[in-house]
Parts: structure tokens; sequence; C-alpha cells
């Protein structure tokens, strides 16, 4: 206790040991919360506007692209957390159904401006998760699905193997060879040169494996293998 | 399942009467509207703490809404915590807080008062329905429970959460949790321990480890305690509630200076809750840690402005924690802490200028203050203006303490031991009085004296233990210069010196030396703590003169 006391008192030195990461993470609070404020107006827009603004791809994409930078934001907090050591899965039980529609209620605005349809197939089950954790995932999963869909996005929960699995399906074509693994994605495979460093799926699978159940731990699945014929990705919950 | 998913029912909306607190127009206009669209009839709106308060004063309200971030002034958890702890807000109402943030505990740091749920923003039309209607029937189904809690009719409550746990599959997380802590409530241990075996059993949850530890901790079974909830922090490092715990356990176990480094880690992590800084405060001054105590203290003053738990002694203890880091020294660091001590107690004759008392205790710590930087004048000025309001005979044991110490402050120590004598009559059967008096007649010095003196009775012990009798004597000789009238270090010496006398040393100085040190004593009353060693010590002596 008492060291590691001592050591967490960081001591930059004031004229150029900047802690940026603490500078970032503050920021990035900061981002998040204008952002929070404008998906709100933005909501309120749609229905005070719904005759004209309805069918408006214009307006779909200030908003999913607001909503994907916002969901990122948080992505990225949890990840300083992670850094940190300060993130924690704070597992509560909770019934799977109402999570799944309130969670998709979210939504629902833009994939209604999308013309997306959108369903819900869910077991009557209670499971034991973080639900701020697994939102943080599900959105982010949620936005990629209403990227790559042509028209029809699947949300699902069910008892699989001891583990409970939520499942996001669309119907786009689906996920590139080198992306569908099954297991986790660690910080060192991400890659920064290409642009497309994978870093939602690195705080997907660090969530899962936040999420322990005696000597088992959590992790996720991407494939093709689903009812729509696109994507498919799965959070595995022991 | 035997209840509705979300009720879509417009009626369990329409019947309720809802409170809206948010700092944004903007925002209050938009979650009213949307309430209305959702059939509900009363909507009420504040636009901050103080209003809103004032409101649920006057007005019940079934669905409290409280945005956590409202700018200068009170903030969400200070309303949900004014709310409940003056009941004016029922536990079978909701209090639901809307926030921007993902990780709640550290950011509200909640220590008594949690909110039913959070709403995170950004919150929309079809996500508040889901949600609320979802509570809305959660409330509904509870009701029966909530109302027999408001009532303090706990037996009744936990036969209704027995009857509802086979019958609300839903809620059973919600009924497990309630259940046993309204065990633990009625000092039923046994059966709160089952239930978070039970629990924990099926899933290792972290609030039935903190109830477990708990309920090990109120049956004093502390290693067991402490071994919980070490790993409970470990596996959780931001659950703020096992740190609290933690500490408790350790207090008990007597490693005060432990529980003082878990309570100060928790406070860094989260430095927004009043109750934990003011349980450091008092921690700290325990360990004579007067520099942390004095911070803690600040900090809670701080948070104290907007908050039910605001309180004068908070002040006091600062300006006492601040006159004692500020005393003998002169230099620009001490005048800075007089100075300081000065204005806080200033400060609160003006916030709670209804209570007379504070007067009077101000003026004792000021006085206590300039004795402190050599303003002799001033200090017996401040002294002067309060002994013709006191009475001996009738003040209460806080002010009397108060008084002694400035009596002894200012060197007046026949007064201060009169007087500490009179309370110690008085108060004879209060054991945690007798003891503060006992304190401060062993210790009437300042806290680093107290420090020296009682890092010499250490290595005076160590030496004795050791049998290095000379040595150890003049430690506590060494201690005896600075508290001269310390019961239990007179006997200290008296012990050494009898055990040479009984190996044999023939010196006539150490029985000289024994005597006076149990003349020192001879005032002592029977309930004394360190009568009957100096009862045994006499005798002995008698036999060896």
């Amino acid at each position: 206790m008492t060291e590691s006391h001592k050591n967490s008192r960081r001591q930059p030195d004031p004229e150029n040991n900047i802690d940026f990461s603490m500078v970032i993470a503050s920021a990035v609070h900061d981002m998040k919360n204008s952002l929070g404020m404008l998906l709100h107006s933005l909501d309120e827009l749609r229905q005070e506007q719904a005759s004209t603004l309805s069918g408006s791809s214009r307006f779909n994409t200030l908003q999913y692209e607001t909503e994907r930078v916002h969901s990122d934001l948080v992505q990225l907090l949890g990840i300083y957390r992670l850094g940190e050591r300060t993130l924690s899965a704070h597992i509560e039980e909770h019934f799977v159904p109402d999570f799944l529609s309130e969670h998709l209620a979210r939504h629902q605005p833009l994939l209604d401006g999308y013309n997306i349809k959108y369903d819900i197939e869910s077991d009557d089950i209670s499971g034991y998760f973080d639900d701020d954790l697994l939102t943080g995932v599900l959105n982010n999963t949620l936005n990629n699905a209403i990227r790559y869909t042509k028209g029809k996005i699947l949300l699902t929960a069910h008892q699989r193997d001891g583990y409970l699995v939520f499942g996001v399906e669309d119907d786009g074509s689906g996920y590139p060879e080198h992306m569908q693994i099954s297991g986790s994605v660690g910080f060192k495979s991400l890659d920064f040169k290409t642009g497309s460093t994978s870093l939602g799926l690195f705080f997907a699978s660090s969530v899962a494996k936040l999420h322990r159940n005696g000597a088992r731990q959590g992790f996720i699945k991407l494939h093709n293998r689903g009812t729509l014929g696109g994507g498919v990705f799965e959070i595995w919950i022991p | 399942m035997t209840a509705p998913a979300t009720s879509k029912n417009d009626a369990d909306f329409y019947k309720l009467r809802y409170l809206i607190i948010d700092d944004f127009e903007n925002f209050r206009a938009s979650m009213r509207q949307m309430l209305h669209g959702f059939g509900a009839s009363t909507v009420e709106a504040a636009s901050n703490g103080s209003a809103a308060i004032q409101q649920c004063t006057y007005g019940h309200f079934d669905v409290v809404l409280c945005d956590f971030n409202l700018g200068e002034g009170k903030n969400g958890q200070h309303i949900l915590e004014e709310l409940r702890h003056r009941k004016l807000l029922k536990r079978s109402s909701l209090f639901l807080m809307v926030t921007a943030e993902t990780s709640k505990e550290m950011v509200m740091g909640a220590r008594e008062y949690q909110p039913d749920a959070y709403l995170t923003k950004p919150i929309n039309r079809a996500m508040l329905e889901k949600r609320l209607g979802g509570l809305i029937a959660q409330r509904s189904v509870l009701l029966p429970i909530n109302r027999e809690i408001d009532l303090e009719n706990l037996p009744e409550a936990i036969s209704l959460c027995i009857q509802a746990i086979p019958k609300f599959p839903r809620y059973r997380s919600w009924l497990m949790k309630t259940l046993a802590d309204l065990y633990y409530q009625m000092g039923d241990y046994s059966h709160a321990r089952k239930l978070y075996d039970e629990v924990l059993e099926q899933r290792d949850l972290s609030w039935a480890q903190l109830g477990r530890s708990k309920v090990l901790l109120a049956e004093q079974s502390y290693d067991q305690a402490e071994l919980a909830l070490k790993s409970l922090i470990q596996n959780h490092p931001d659950f703020m509630e096992a740190y609290d715990a933690l500490a408790e356990t350790l207090a008990h176990k007597g490693q005060l200076s432990k529980a003082q480094r878990v309570l100060e880690k928790a406070v860094e992590l989260s430095p927004n809750a009043l109750l934990r800084q003011k349980s450091l405060a008092h921690m700290a001054t325990s360990n004579q840690d007067i520099e942390a105590a004095a911070e803690a203290w600040r900090r809670t003053v701080g948070l104290g402005a907007h908050s039910i738990h605001d309180d004068a002694d908070h002040y006091l203890a600062l300006g006492r924690a601040l006159s004692e880091l500020s005393d003998e020294n002169l230099e620009e660091t001490g005048q800075a802490k007089a100075e300081e001590a000065l204005k806080i107690l200033a400060k609160m004759e003006k916030r709670f200028s209804e209570r007379s008392d504070l007067r009077v205790k101000s003026l004792l710590i000021q006085s206590r203050v300039h004795a402190g930087q050599k303003r002799g004048d001033e200090a017996t000025k401040c002294l002067d203006m309060v002994t013709q309001d006191l009475d001996h005979g009738t003040m209460d044991a806080s002010m009397g303490l108060e008084l002694a110490k400035t009596l002894f402050r200012l060197d007046r120590h026949k007064d201060a031991e009169q007087l500490l004598g009179k309370l110690a009559q008085r108060f004879e059967s209060n054991p945690e009085i007798i003891q503060q008096i006992e304190n401060l007649l062993d210790e009437p010095v300042g806290f680093k004296q107290k420090l020296k003196a009682r890092s010499l009775t250490r290595s005076g012990i160590k030496a004795f233990e050791d049998g290095e009798l000379d040595k150890a004597a003049e430690t506590f000789e060494a201690a005896l210069e600075i508290v001269p009238s310390h019961a239990a270090l007179n006997l200290n010496l008296v012990q050494v010196r009898i055990k040479q006398l009984s190996e044999g040393s023939q010196n006539p100085d150490f029985i000289r030396q024994c005597q006076r040190c149990l003349s020192a004593l001879e005032h002592i009353p029977e309930q004394h703590r360190q009568y009957r060693r100096y009862t045994a010590l006499r005798s002995k002596l008698e036999t060896l003169v």
C-alpha cells in the first residue's frame, strides 16, 4: 500500500515534462461533453423539423458522424483509464432484453433516419456484466454496423456454452479475412501506421477481458456466419 | 416473466409527479416536453439546488431527474444528499442522476446516498421513455417494500422482500441487496452473511463482497474483514466504499497510520466526498499528523460550502489544527497559518451566526493562536473576553476542554488542572470525556512536543525490554521533562527504578525519584486508567524502602 501510494503521485517537472496523457484525457473529456450537447440538439432538431429532415441524408451524416466521434471519445477515455489501471468492471446483474432495448433506443432516431430495419433477438435471461462498459462497446459496434449495412441490423443475446453472448449483425459485405478473429486483441497488435488502428477492437477486447468468472475470461469474436449474411461482432461474457 | 417488460402504459407516467433540475433552460424545456409526450401531467422544474430543495420542501415528487453538474452552487450529489438526509424525498420516490460521465463512482465519491439510477447524456426521447418506463414499473413493484422502509418498519420490509424474491426474478438483484442490508441494519448479522454468501456462491459481485466485509467488521472479525477488503480493492481500485470499510477495520485493529494511508489513497482518487475527508482528518489528528489533518479539514470545510453535512465543528477543528501548526513558528509559514486560522474562525462566526457558543470557542482558539505568535496581550484579551461568560459548573465538556487547552497554552496550569478536575467529577460516568481529560492532563503541550515525548517513551520501553535499564530511565526522564504530569510515563520510570532496586541497586536517589514520581500522581482518581498500576507500584516500593 505504502509503495504504490508513493509511486502513484507523479511529479512532472514543471518546465517541460508535461503529463501529456492527462492533458489529452481532460481535453477529450471536454470534447465528449460538448458533443453530447450537440447530439442532444440534433435529436431535438430532428424532432422539431421532422417533415423536412426525416429523409435528409446530410442530416443523417451530421448526426452519424457526431455520434461516431462521441463514442470514439468515450472509448478513448476508457483506454486512458485502462492505462492508468483505474478501469475495472462493476459487474451487476441485469435483465438482458431490457438492457438491449434501452441501448437500441439511443440509436433509434438515426436508424429510422437511414431507414435501417432493426431488431432484437434475446433470451429472457438475466446476465452479469458492467452495463456502462458494454454500452461503450455496443455503441461503437452499432455505429460500425450502421456504416456497413445495406439496410438491416440485428442485436442478439443468448446463453451459449456457459457464456452470455451479445452479437451485432448486419447485412453488409462482412469482415475481410484478416479481421476475422476469435480471442483478444493486444495493444501491441495495433498498427498506428496504417491509419486503421482497430482501436475499437482493442477496447472491446479489453472490456471483454475485464469480465471474469472464476478462471474464465471474456473475449470477442468476428465472423461472417450470421443470419443476415453480413458481419457478426460477438462479445462473450463468462 | 411475471412483471411487464416496460410499461407502455401512459397511465403509469400520468399519475406521477416529476421534478426536473437542470441549469440549462433549453434542457429543462426539452425534458419537460418529452415527459409530457409520455403522458405525464405534473412536471415542475428548477434551475438550481436551492430552488429544487425549496420545491421538495413544499411539494411531493415521485420522480426527480437531476443533472449532476449545475454550475455554481450545489451539484446533483449535494441535492440528493440533502433531500434524502432531511427526508424531503421518500425512499419510495425515484432520484435519477443525469450525467455526462461514464465513470460515476469516482466523480460523485458518494458515501451514503446513491441515486436510484444514472442516466448518461446524451438522452433522447426513445431512450428516456424506455429507461424511465422500466424504472417506473420497477418502482411500482417495489413500492410496498420501500413504503415500509420509509416508515422504518424494517421487519415488515424484510418479510415483503422474502416474498418478492421468487415472484420477481427481474428485480432479484435489488431485492437481495436490500434484504441483506435490512438484516444488517437490524443487527441480524448471521442472516445478512448467509445472504451475501449465497450471492457470492453464484457470482463474485463487489457489492456482496463489501456487504460481507461489513458484516465481518460488525462481528469484530477484523483480520478476515481486512483480507476480504484488500482483495476487493485490488480487483476494484475505484470502489470507494471499500476503502472506507478497510480504514475502519484497520482503525479497529489499532493500526491507525495504515488506516490513514488507506483514506489518503481514497481521497486522492475521489476528492469530493465530505464525510471521507472528515474521517481522514480525524484519523490524522489521532496520529498527531497535524499537517495532514489541517489539509483534510481544509478540504472538509471547502466541500461543506454546498453540503448538508457542513458543520461549524469543521471550522473549529481546522482552526485548532492551524493553531497547533503555527505555534511558536514565527517565520512566514507560521504567520500565514496563524492568519488562516483567524480568517477561518471569522468566516465560521459569520456563517453560523445563530450559534452563540461558537463565538466563545472561536475566541479561545484565537487566544492560543495569538499566544503561539508571541502576542501575549492579544491572547490574554481574547481569554478575558470569555471568562466572565463561562461558568465552570455548567459548561459542557467540549467547552471545558477548549478552555483548559487555552489555559495551559497561556501557562495558567493551576487554573487548567482545577478546571479539568471539576470536569472529571461532573462527567465521571462518561468514559469518553474522562479519557479526553486524562489525555489533556497527560500531555498539555503542542503536537511537536507530544510527538517527541511519545517517541522518547517508545524508545524507553524498547530499552526496558532489552534490559538496558539505565538507558530506559534516562529516556523516560527526558520525556518527563516535556510532559511532567504524564501518568503512565511517571509510572514507567518508577517501574524501571524498582527493577533496578530489586536487582540489588542501593542508589538512594532512585527511591527519592520514585517518591517524587508517585507524589505527582497523588491526585489521580480511582477511575483513572493508570490507577491500579499506580497503587501496585506504590506498595511494591514500600516493600523495598
